[in-house]
């Protein structure tokens, strides 16, 4: 049986198609799990929070170490190791916390809810970002959570810290659900 | 002349192939449900075509249980691996020769 040179190169682009599609599959698939830990940690710290308010501005550094800890670890598990991996996602961590430090800390004057916001929604512009290169689904978790935590801001008032709890716990563990089905 | 392995060729059995061989899943396999996703078969027309390809000595299933629902994965076996190697070579063959 004889090809064309048409009917290979359809072969091929469907090979190339289902390939990038099985990685796509499998960058959605740690990062529901790695959202969804995130989430997780979002009701410990806003928990360690409520228990003892004089403590949180430490508990939050100990709870997002262990975060990058399992992040790592779940990268790792992934199969996402040595190339692609930890590796790159230590860097970017680092980059982001250099940036976020910089303003928090050094050049703007945050209040306790801006500072709060400013972390969350710091990291959601990483999945609006990382949307660009890995599929949509990071764009709409990226741009949702930050809207979700607009609102809460503007309009929680006393509430402010149970609802962010809620919204950025929740949302996580929701989004991260959606990601490794998708 | 070199000829394309008729059993590969099949465009769903080339995507159940394709996405068995990706960076990733060629040591784990891929469960059902992600492999009907990947390849947009429907689940009799993918059974069929895992079946066929599991006669041929391409990929093997495993059934199991997980949380008390079954749950198959399919993986390629080396000679199936080999084979889609092949095939992959034929196909670009055809297009440096063309060229």
């Amino acid at each position: 049986m004889a090809l064309s040179r048409e009917q290979a190169g359809e072969e091929l682009a469907a090979i190339d198609d289902v390939v990038r599609r099985v990685k796509q599959s499998r960058i959605y698939r740690v990062s529901g799990e790695i959202a969804m830990m995130w989430g997780v940690m979002q009701f410990v710290q806003y928990g360690v929070f409520a228990l003892a308010q004089s403590r949180f501005g430490w508990s939050w550094l100990v709870v997002d170490a262990i975060g990058i800890v399992l992040t790592a670890l779940l990268l790792r598990r992934a199969g996402m190791g040595a190339a692609a991996g930890p590796g790159r996602a230590l860097a970017a961590f680092a980059l982001f916390y250099g940036f976020g430090f910089v303003w928090s800390g050094l050049i703007g004057h945050y209040g306790p809810h801006e500072m709060s916001v400013f972390w969350h929604t710091l990291f959601l512009f990483g999945y609006c970002v990382a949307g660009l290169w890995f599929g949509v689904g990071f764009f709409a978790i990226g741009l949702t959570l930050t809207a979700l935590i607009l609102a809460v801001y503007i309009f929680a008032g006393a509430a402010f810290y149970p609802l962010i709890a809620l919204v950025t716990g929740c949302g996580y563990i929701l989004c991260g659900y959606w990601m490794r089905r998708a | 002349m070199r000829a394309p392995d008729e059993i590969i060729h099949q465009p769903i059995r080339l995507r159940i192939m394709a996405a068995l061989t990706a960076p990733g899943c060629d040591t784990q396999g891929l469960e059902f449900a992600r492999l009907k996703k990947l390849t947009g078969a429907t689940d009799g027309n993918l059974g069929a075509h895992i079946d066929h390809l599991t006669r041929a000595g391409y990929v093997e299933a495993t059934k199991a249980f997980v949380a008390r629902r079954p749950r198959t994965t399919v993986k390629a076996t080396a000679s199936g691996r080999a084979a889609f190697d092949r095939h992959v070579a034929f196909l670009k063959e055809i297009i440096a020769d063309a060229d």
